[in-house]
């Protein structure tokens, strides 16, 4: 018969995200716009309509009249286990929020239900358990020595001491993905922009943690968010420039709401940053680039944190540049598949979506795929090489520092 | 559609009825509604907290923390002004529109046309009432039923139009018709149920169309029956159902500012 204790409680999950389970109308949208549903093969459990109704079904039993009456009904643990699989199937894309005929902010709900099931024990999901350790340990997820930081930093890239703007690189782009960071860092060389880094003083911005809902597991993104915020204060920033979608949605929304104030200095996205110049007539170019280029948002920077023109707007004033769009854009994207600690957990499922999204882009006809993201751009190359076909794959950063006349090639000692 | 209405002496009786049923339907909706509100209390207030220890759900929590997340900033940006919210996105369900304008033309006409017949089937019992306890109007309950027979006539066509859309949809769009289940088969089942009613209660007195040959003797058992199933479930039943959209959607919409 009934436990006494309801099977499940209500950490992390607030009152009006609970009433959201039952404003969801069953409209069917987000389920038709969900990218690892879709790449699933339509598994019933992914859509988030199913997720909602199903936490939905928990809180009546466990809080609901009958609850109330009778006693909780008991939710057995296989189901839970089910439900975690589930809800860590999805890269946190929001797209389900976006077309949520209810308006629910869906993203969150999800990051809830993570945190609210780990701190049961069930999950995360796979290799994403390890995110906490790592990160505790190393101060990134790859394991590598923090005093490499800054090992990729090529002869001729002049780095301040003390600036007004500070780069923060990411683990992606500083330990994996180095051509972006040095498209980055020689584009503000050449563009005369005095810079500095945090070098061993940069911990992993926490993102990894956050959407995977271990962000209690030690209170890690908390103090990585004050580390990060007083080294950069150290250097004596008023800016501080991302080039990585995850870094800065997480500098730019979560290191606010996780020490509780505004950040005493402005983050913006590199793309922003060279709109601005572009439009000053800063920015002389010197090769064009004749190619068709079309663009991927990245969901943590358009999505979920509105930045769509910047990188269009730079794009088209690369001279040379054929501008196309391809489907699903700007607040209707469709995800790379890597976020949301996809790629790490279900890789497979992460190749499915960047797959798709690579056909998008093959669509147009274009030369480029281009993103603002070094996540996407590691599993948009995955997709493309599955798919055995001929497109390149490149950041917004590289193309613009390949127009300044800028070498991205990483050496091959590196 | 006509009100039920206990107008002449031999229904004094069902008038009494009426009036003991509307209250048993109110209570019953406001324990649900109490219940919905301490599950939802059940809760945290804020990111990444936990429920104090040994605390129950509260509805007062729920409604501290729903009233923080209207009138906070939005971390995301994305925020709109409480006005156009209420406007645009919860009366006129823009984001219906955005997404499909058959059915935002569906749901629009059932949420006029039921809000609209709700409305006047309120103006009716407050003449009925005022009556009761001897304030003189210009005019009498049954001359009022007559004034309002013309808007209850085309409000209850506009719903009748918007529900039949809808169960056609669910019921001849594969994809619709396997999503659907049982929570949204009885929403849209009752509020066609009550709409007939109305319609059949209202044709039997009149004669006119819905009468389905029956005899106007009929008509008062007729329309008892519609006024007990519409109160039992448009308001008793709303807690407990997928009605509860009707409040949890606007709280939802509202709470994040007209959504992303
Ligand atoms: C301001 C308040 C309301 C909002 C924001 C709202 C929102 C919604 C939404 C988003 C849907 C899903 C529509 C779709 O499938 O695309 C829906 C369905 C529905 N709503 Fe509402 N609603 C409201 C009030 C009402 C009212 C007052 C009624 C009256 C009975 C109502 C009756 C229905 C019905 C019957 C359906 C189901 C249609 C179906 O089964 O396909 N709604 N509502
Ligand atoms: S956030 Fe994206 S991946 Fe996750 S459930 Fe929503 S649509 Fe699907
Ligand atoms: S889009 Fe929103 S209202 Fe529609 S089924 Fe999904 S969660 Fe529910
Ligand atoms: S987004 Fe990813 S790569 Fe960038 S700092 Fe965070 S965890 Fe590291």
């Amino acid at each position: 018969m009934a436990k006494r204790t309801p099977s499940i409680d209500t950490k992390n999950l607030t009152a009006v995200q609970l009433m959201e389970l039952d404003s969801c109308t069953r409209c069917g949208e987000c389920v038709k716009w969900c990218p690892t549903y879709a790449a699933s093969g339509q598994k019933p459990g992914l859509a988030p309509r199913d997720k909602i109704l199903r936490w939905k079904q928990y809180m009546n039993k466990s809080y609901g009249i009958k609850a109330k009456l009778f006693g909780p009904e008991e939710i057995p643990q296989s189901e839970l286990e089910e439900f975690k699989d589930d809800v860590h199937g999805c890269t946190t894309c929001g797209i389900c929020g976006t077309v949520c005929e209810s308006g629910i902010n869906t993203v969150e709900l999800w990051e809830a239900m993570r945190a609210n099931l780990v701190k049961k024990g069930i999950g995360p999901y796979g290799k994403q358990s390890m995110f906490p350790k790592l990160i505790g340990q190393y101060h990134n997820p790859y394991m590598k020595d923090q005093k490499d930081r800054l090992a990729w930093v090529p002869k001729d890239v002049k780095i301040e001491n003390k600036a007004d703007i500070v780069y923060f690189t990411g683990c992606t782009a500083g330990y994996n993905q180095l051509s972006l960071a040095f498209a980055t860092s020689r584009v503000l060389n050449k563009l005369g922009i005095p810079f500095a880094m945090l070098g061993e003083e940069e911990w992993c911005c926490g993102s990894a943690l956050i959407r995977t809902g271990q962000a209690h597991i030690n209170d890690l993104p908390r103090e990585i968010a004050k580390h990060n915020v007083e080294a950069i204060q150290k250097k004596g920033a008023k800016k501080v420039v991302f080039a990585c979608a995850g870094c800065f949605r997480a500098a730019k929304v979560d290191w606010p709401r996780l020490l509780g104030k505004e950040l005493p200095f402005e983050v913006i996205h590199i793309t922003e940053f060279l709109a601005g110049l572009i439009k000053q007539d800063k920015i002389k170019w010197v090769k064009p680039i004749n190619k068709t280029i079309t663009y991927h948002d990245p969901c943590h920077l358009g999505r979920h944190v509105g930045v769509y023109d910047a990188p269009r707007y730079v794009l088209s004033h690369i001279p040379g540049v054929k501008f196309v769009e391809m489907d699903r854009v700007k607040e209707f994207q469709r995800c790379c598949g890597a976020g949301g600690g996809v790629k790490a957990g279900i890789p497979d499922l992460a190749l499915g979506v960047a797959e798709s999204r690579v056909k998008d882009a093959l669509a147009t006809d274009s030369d480029i795929l281009s993103s603002a993201c070094p996540f996407c751009k590691r599993n948009l190359s995955d997709g493309r090489d599955s798919l055995k076909v001929d497109l390149v794959v490149e950041d917004v950063i590289e193309l613009v520092a390949e127009a300044l006349g800028l070498s991205t090639e990483v050496p091959k000692a590196a | 559609m006509a009100y039920f209405s206990g107008l002449s002496d031999v229904l004094r009786i069902t008038f009494v009825q009426i009036m003991i049923l509307s209250t048993i339907a109110i209570v019953i909706f406001l324990y649900g509604m109490m219940i919905n509100f301490q599950k939802w209390g059940a809760g945290v207030t804020g990111y990444g907290l936990e429920p104090q220890e040994g605390t129950k759900g509260s509805a007062i929590r729920f409604l501290k923390t729903w009233w923080k997340q209207v009138t906070e900033e939005s971390h995301h940006g994305h925020g709109k002004p409480i006005l156009e919210v209420l406007i645009l996105d919860i009366m006129f369900q823009r984001r219906i529109l955005k997404r499909s304008p058959l059915r935002w033309f569906m749901h629009f006409t059932i949420f006029a046309g039921w809000m609209t017949l709700f409305a006047l089937s309120g103006m009716m019992f407050a003449v009925e009432m005022t009556e009761k306890i001897g304030i003189e109007l210009p005019f009498t309950p049954a001359e009022f039923r007559d004034i309002l027979s013309i808007p209850n006539y085309i409000f209850g066509y506009v719903l009748l139009i918007g529900v039949i859309i809808a169960i056609v949809r669910r019921l001849f769009v594969s994809e619709v018709r396997e999503a659907s289940i049982m929570y949204d088969w009885t929403l849209i089942g009752v509020v066609f149920l009550v709409t007939i009613s109305g319609f059949v209660a209202d044709g039997i007195r009149t004669g006119i169309i819905w009468n389905f040959g029956l005899d106007p003797a009929s008509a008062p058992p007729a329309a008892l029956f519609h006024s007990v199933i519409s109160l039992l479930f448009c308001i008793a039943y709303i807690p407990y159902s997928k009605y509860i959209h009707i409040i949890a959607t606007p709280l939802a919409i509202l709470a994040n500012k007209g959504g992303e």
